[in-house]
């Protein structure tokens, strides 16, 4: 029992997509008006760079936090703190839903309590996380974990609770232990809506990790952005702003979007053209 | 169709490795002047090609006592020998010399 039936007819290869380069060139053109706007609009606006930078005050700016090292080292500590506080969250979110999806005690006893918990927002957290665990990465990872926590449990407690289960019957009548039946068919069932739990995750905890750097970090992008402003050299907010944009188009494109179509075409519920049905 | 996760992964790791063997032979190069290397903690003058932001401040200072600053150089006491290999490993540390302190 390796695969469902519902992935059957997934493994029709998908019709290559047309003009990839095509739509590319037309985002690069976008960019590129959308520069050359900001850039003629400068002298029009009239104000100094503090209020207003050009555009090549934010490439300036941009140049210089590299040759100073500030960006690269800001960079690796951001994507590091994003890391830990993402793969932890993530597991304590799968972890959680498949309990609670699988036990029916452990969901009575913890749905109001997650219920409570989801309604406050990470923001409300962080000075509390500030007095018991000081400024610093502690208070960012569980920030994090916070953040990426609830939307990876719901998604895993539907994904858990949606099972077809003729085929958790079927393993069953077969002589399969909890286990088996979780690990054959649950798991490998509820993984599409695991990975969609992923993605929303990863996208909030970016957002959380800016507002926790800014509140409780000395490195880090979301620092840049608030000691930029700070600091009254507005091109290197932005140039935080626009790194932190890219990294997380990065991010999905490279990461999530890959892996979220391939776990959808090799074990969920698709249509011929690879979408989700 | 995970091959773009996987080269992703393969091209950022490349990229690191290459940012840390180039942190490694700079390192090489500034400290050859000190050669041999004191084995206890001592006192150098780190110069930068810009004058050090609090960035480069706050990096110095965890890695000894930073006791001034002139221009575009830093005055640092009490450096260990690990600390200071860290310091070499920064590209936007131009060179390093050893201080009498005074």
């Amino acid at each position: 029992m390796s695969t469902l039936p519902a992935t059957a007819a997934l493994t029709a290869p998908r019709r290559p997509r047309r003009g990839g380069a095509a739509r590319a060139a037309k985002g690069a053109l976008g960019v590129l008006l959308l520069l050359a706007a900001w850039q003629l609009s400068v002298p029009l606006v009239g104000l100094g760079p503090y209020f207003y930078p050009a555009p090549s005050d934010v490439i300036a700016a941009f140049g210089e936090l590299i040759r100073k090292g500030i960006l690269p080292s800001y960079l690796g500590d951001s994507l590091w703190r994003y890391l830990v506080g993402l793969s932890a969250g993530a597991t304590l979110g799968i972890a959680g839903g498949v309990l609670i999806g699988i036990n029916r005690r452990a969901s009575l006893m913890l749905s109001p309590l997650l219920t409570f918990m989801f309604a406050i927002v990470e923001v409300a957290w962080i000075p509390i996380f500030v007095i018991w665990f000081g400024y610093g990465v502690k208070t960012i990872v569980l920030t994090l974990i916070y953040v990426v926590f609830f939307p990876v449990l719901y998604n895993t407690l539907l994904g858990v609770r949606t099972a077809p289960q003729i085929l958790v019957n079927a393993v069953r009548s077969l002589g399969a232990s909890r286990l088996q039946v979780l690990r054959l068919v649950i798991l490998p069932s509820a993984l599409p809506n695991i990975i969609t739990g992923l993605r929303v995750g990863a996208g909030f905890a970016f957002r959380g990790l800016v507002f926790a750097e800014i509140v409780a970090a000395k490195s880090g992008i979301g620092y840049l952005i608030f000691e930029g402003t700070e600091s009254h050299q507005t091109a290197r907010t932005i140039v935080g702003m626009i790194v932190m944009g890219l990294l997380w188009l990065a991010i999905d494109q490279l990461y999530l979007r890959p892996i979220e179509r391939a776990t959808i075409q090799r074990w969920g519920l698709t249509t011929e053209a690879g979408e989700r049905a | 169709m995970l091959k773009l996760p996987l080269t992703a992964t393969i091209t950022i790791l490349a990229v690191l490795l290459v940012y840390f063997a180039a942190g490694a032979l700079g390192a090489q190069r500034k400290l050859a002047p000190l050669a041999p290397l004191s084995d206890t903690r001592a006192n150098y003058r780190v110069a930068l090609d810009f004058p050090p932001e609090r960035f480069h401040q706050l990096f110095l200072q965890d890695k000894g006592r930073m006791v001034g600053v002139h221009g575009n150089v830093v005055d640092m006491m009490d450096v260990e020998p690990a600390a200071l290999r860290d310091i070499a490993r920064q590209y936007w540390v131009s060179s390093i010399e050893r201080w009498s302190g005074r």
